[in-house]
């Protein structure tokens, strides 16, 4: 190994990292995507106290969170083939990425169920109520009210869940996926020059970050756009937020008209 | 045209409707006063089928409902027959105005987009917000919010429109322009049934007055009678509380 950085290195190998980016975003878009339906999914059971699925979800979103996504992905990957024999179902010639993709989806479908409920339960009843009043069915109200309020209210903690996603997705080489990690553990092995090689990754990492806080950011802008800009203005609505959730209470989605 | 028959309404073990009755015609403005804890609230929401009752009769327009055992068609007929305007104005937040007045139209009454923009252009035009159709509700005044949620409510064509205290959450000095919106639709024949504190309007803009306490109607008369003379002791109680003298005395 060299006595100093050599900063060629990082450069050559930041450019033929970058094809890899292709594969490891795949991770991020395809697990985030079918991560929100399954957090979607997962959340309703609780929002609207449906009792034995309550329980299942809640089980599922304390593993999920309580043990380590790499475990999680060898569990998945050892595991899931298994299970789905009993179905007689046979995955052995299924691509490695299925279960990875699957993994990181199980993974960030149980925080994504989490910030939803968090969210729902800030948008206030009297707006479902005034939906009720005009006629809305009560999925007409979750959908039109309630969720795109939801999921503004969520924007920061989806956004922090998305970095954190695709930071998360350098574990899945450990299954032999080449995406960026792997592909940056394999780049010196003729050169030896392994801290250039992960600086570049870790350069790439941070410059993608960027990039999807920025997008991020503006997407959160806009989705709360109907929160007045001005400070004034501002501060006004989060006293009425105050005011208004001591006085109706939080939003209780079990009571009459919800979701039929 | 608006017929409650023993509507009684219990939450838990404290009933809280004890059997009302109560008939309104078309066109007429019956404004409903009681003290604080006396079921106005209830009353409207039980209408609206926000809040179920445990039994009794009602009928609006043309839905008939069995409150004992409601089907859920029924509920929901029901509640395309009234609209409500509430204290708290609860517009939604991430819609314009203009988006809130369309939004029963487009979505529940199925009416075209451009249709249903016409209409709730006029409308807000109407409460005198025709310069604030893409405003939203954070960037309205109390006042201006409470005249968007009234054209949320008159875009329905409802068989009757249900305020509760419509001005109370008001700052005082824009109490005036929500009254006179509603002034303006009372002349226009709409049917009205408006829980307040506001006496004197009540008064002025009211054909009869409906009063309860204790979750039963005390009283009810026209409007000019029941002020100038009261029939039950409750009653003058009541409004010896409420309503300085000069009003009391007209
Ligand atoms: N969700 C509820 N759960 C339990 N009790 C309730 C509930 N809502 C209302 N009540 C009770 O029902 C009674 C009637 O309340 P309601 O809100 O209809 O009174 P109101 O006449 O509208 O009073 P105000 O003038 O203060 O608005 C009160 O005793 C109140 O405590
Ligand atoms: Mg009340």
């Amino acid at each position: 190994m060299g006595t100093s950085v050599d900063v060629s290195y990082v450069f050559e190998y930041f450019f033929r990292l970058l094809p890899s980016v292709g594969i490891t975003m795949k991770i991020v878009v395809l697990s985030l995507l079918i991560g929100s339906a399954v957090g979607m999914l997962v959340a309703l059971p609780r929002l609207y106290r449906i009792p034995v699925l309550q329980r299942l979800s809640q089980v599922y979103v304390s593993f999920f969170r309580g043990t380590p996504l790499l475990i999680q992905l060898f569990l998945i990957y050892y595991g899931l083939p298994e299970l789905l024999k009993l179905a007689a179902i046979d995955v052995s010639r299924m691509p490695v990425l299925v279960f990875v993709v699957t993994a990181y989806a199980l993974h960030s479908g149980a925080f994504i169920s989490e910030a939803i409920r968090a969210a729902v339960g800030a948008v206030d009843r009297g707006q479902v109520e005034a939906g009720y009043a005009i006629g809305m069915t009560g999925f007409q109200a979750f959908r039109r009210v309630v969720l795109p309020q939801a999921i503004a209210v969520a924007m920061p903690v989806l956004g922090n869940l998305i970095i954190a996603n695709l930071k998360d997705t350098s574990l899945a080489f450990s299954l032999g996926i080449m995406e960026l990690t792997g592909k940056a553990q394999t780049l010196p092995t003729m050169s030896q020059r392994f801290f250039e090689s992960y600086l570049a990754l870790a350069l790439l990492y941070f410059i993608l970050s960027f990039i999807l806080e920025k997008l991020l950011y503006r997407l959160e802008r806009r989705l709360l756009r109907h929160e007045a800009a001005d400070g004034a203005a501002a501060s006004r609505i989060r006293r009425r937020r105050v005011k208004e959730g001591d006085a109706s209470g939080r939003l209780n989605l079990t009571e009459e008209g919800a979701l039929r | 045209m608006i017929a409650l028959k023993e509507i009684r309404k219990s939450f838990g073990r404290h009933e809280v409707l004890k059997g009302i009755d109560l008939e309104v015609e078309k066109g007429e403005v019956v404004a409903i006063l009681g003290p604080s804890g006396s079921g106005k609230t209830a009353l409207l929401r039980c209408i609206s089928y926000l809040e179920r009752p445990g039994s009794g009769r009602m009928q609006i327009g043309d839905v008939a409902v069995d409150c004992s055992h409601p089907s859920k068609k029924d509920i929901h007929r029901l509640r395309g027959r009234s609209a409500m305007v509430f204290q708290q104005y609860h517009l939604f937040r991430h819609k314009t105005a203009l988006q809130n007045v369309m939004e029963g139209l487009v979505v529940v009454q199925n009416v075209p987009k451009e249709e249903a923009r016409l209409r709730s252009v006029e409308l807000l035009g109407k409460v005198g917000l025709g310069a604030k159709l893409d405003a939203y509700p954070s960037q309205l005044s109390g006042g201006q919010q409470q005249r968007v949620g009234i054209a949320r409510a008159l875009a329905l064509d409802p068989d009757v429109i249900l305020f509760d205290e419509p001005t109370s959450a008001l700052d005082p000095e824009l109490v005036g322009e929500v009254l006179a919106v509603i002034r303006k639709i009372a002349r226009e024949g709409i049917t009205m049934i408006i829980v307040t504190h506001e006496m004197a309007f009540a008064q002025e803009v009211a054909s009869r007055i409906v009063f309860m306490d204790d979750g039963a109607v005390i009283e009810e008369g026209p409007a000019s009678e029941f002020f100038r003379s009261p029939r039950e002791e409750r009653t003058r109680q009541f409004l010896r509380r409420m309503t300085p003298e000069a009003v009391y005395n007209i």
